[in-house]
């Protein structure tokens, strides 16, 4: 039991100090138990600090119900060192988004790479959680 | 009984942080309004090109070794830009324990905390950070200043007797009175701020500054070290080479905790501009602009 609480408090200590640049922590709104995996076409993007915000419509193949996600991303400045310009991803591009989902449960996510389906290219999005490794 | 198992977090993260024992140069002053020293200090960190790319915290390790200290023609240390070499300082990180600053950094349980203040601060890391007033874009205070992104350039006005502080983050900046003799005002006259009242003075190459009169709506680091508003902070500054501006600090709450203690971190120089473009000036940004956290972390 012991050993479990030591496991899950040390994994609390790593989430609050790893994240050095971002204005809050991974772990006060984000939950990396719950990846998210999604496809879908840009409907908004706020080029603002503290963080970037795109939000894409995610069609539900099965029910055919759409979804406007919310995605978080790193500052400008700092996805900017990734290789995004505020023209990297434009309204009605389709992109592929992999991140965690907010613990709220809300369709919204912490951006941790996004790929643009037309070209293949996969950007780095300044996730609180760490940086993915790259492969632009 | 609900948060029983919390003090096990404060032993996982001594666990997790190995650290050595300290070696706090900082100290109380003796007393304000000393005259600008030369001379003497040489760098005795190495240096730190945070180049293109490159973060100005630890990681960013020097490609090249760094220049010697700059000085102004008078002879004293100058902090901030030298002629033909533009940047500024970005610690992006930072803390006065554990590894992530200087190596002799108290470890988490040797910070002499007072029984609640050991308490407030393990409830403030089981909550993951979710109750930081800085993730709600309230100005990151204290020594804090110093860990947050976005760049800092100290502004050395010396024929005026002060020095500014400005920072890229939220455009924040601080004052540090540098009149020979100058005290703080009553502490009935001090207006608790997130920044505090500071004094300043030269020892040798080193800038000390002392401030009180904090209030307490700010966490001073991130991690959540209670602080009360008997706070009082003694900085040292020393830019040991071009590129290093260590940063020494001695927290003394009585507050908080049983006993004045002693921390810091090294800041690095950064050339280029925060997004790594060239230039080295630092930017606007503004917490405030775009903040959405606020009602994530509301509806929990």
């Amino acid at each position: 039991m012991t050993r479990l609480m030591l496991t899950i408090c040390a994994a609390i200590v790593l989430l609050t100090a790893g994240a050095v640049s971002a204005h809050h922590s991974f772990a006060a709104e984000y939950d990396s138990t719950k990846p998210v995996n999604v496809t879908g076409a840009v409907t908004k993007i706020e080029w603002n600090n503290p963080h970037v915000y795109f939000y894409i419509d995610v069609r539900d193949e099965k029910t055919a119900k759409v979804t406007n996600w919310a995605f978080e991303m790193g500052a400008p400045a700092v996805i900017a060192r990734n290789g995004w310009t505020r023209t990297t991803m434009k309204i009605g591009d389709l992109v592929i988004v992999t991140g965690s989902q907010a613990k709220s449960g809300k369709p919204h996510g912490n951006a941790r790479t996004v790929t643009m389906a037309s070209t293949g290219k996969r950007l780095g999005a300044g996730s609180s959680e760490g940086q993915p490794p790259a492969d632009q | 009984m609900r948060h029983r198992w919390l003090p096990f977090c404060v032993a996982a993260g001594v666990m997790l942080w190995s650290w050595s024992l300290p070696s706090s140069t900082a100290q109380a002053p003796a007393g304000a309004g000393q005259p600008a020293a030369q001379g003497g200090r040489g760098g005795d960190q190495g240096g730190g090109r945070a180049g293109r790319g490159g973060r100005g915290g630890r990681a960013a390790q020097p490609a090249t070794p760094s220049k010697p200290t700059p000085r102004w023609p008078d002879g004293r240390v100058n902090l901030s830009q030298a002629p033909g070499v533009k940047g500024f300082w970005n610690a992006m990180s930072g803390s006065p324990i554990g590894p992530n600053g200087l190596p002799g950094n108290l470890t988490l349980d040797q910070v002499p905390f007072q029984d609640w203040a050991r308490e407030l601060y393990a409830y403030r890391q089981s909550r993951g950070g979710l109750d930081d007033p800085h993730a709600r874009c309230q100005p990151a205070g204290g020594m804090r200043f110093f860990t947050v992104p976005n760049g800092m350039e100290f502004i050395d006005q010396p024929e005026l007797q002060r020095i500014f502080i400005i920072a890229g983050e939220n455009r924040d900046w601080r004052r540090i009175a540098m009149e020979p003799g100058r005290k703080h005002p009553p502490e009935d006259l001090l207006i608790p701020s997130y920044f505090g009242d500071s004094i300043g003075w030269w020892e040798g190459d080193t800038l000390v500054v002392d401030t009180v009169g904090y209030n307490e709506k700010f966490w001073f680091i991130r991690g959540g070290l209670p602080h009360t508003r008997f706070m009082h902070l003694v900085e040292r500054f020393t830019r040991t080479d071009f590129d290093t501006l260590r940063y020494e600090v001695t927290i003394d709450d009585r507050g908080a905790y049983t006993r004045p203690w002693s921390g810091g971190w090294n800041i690095r120089w950064q050339y280029t501009n925060y997004d790594a473009s060239s230039g080295g000036e630092i930017h606007e940004y503004f917490c405030l602009d775009n903040e959405r956290d606020a009602v994530e972390f509301a509806g929990k």
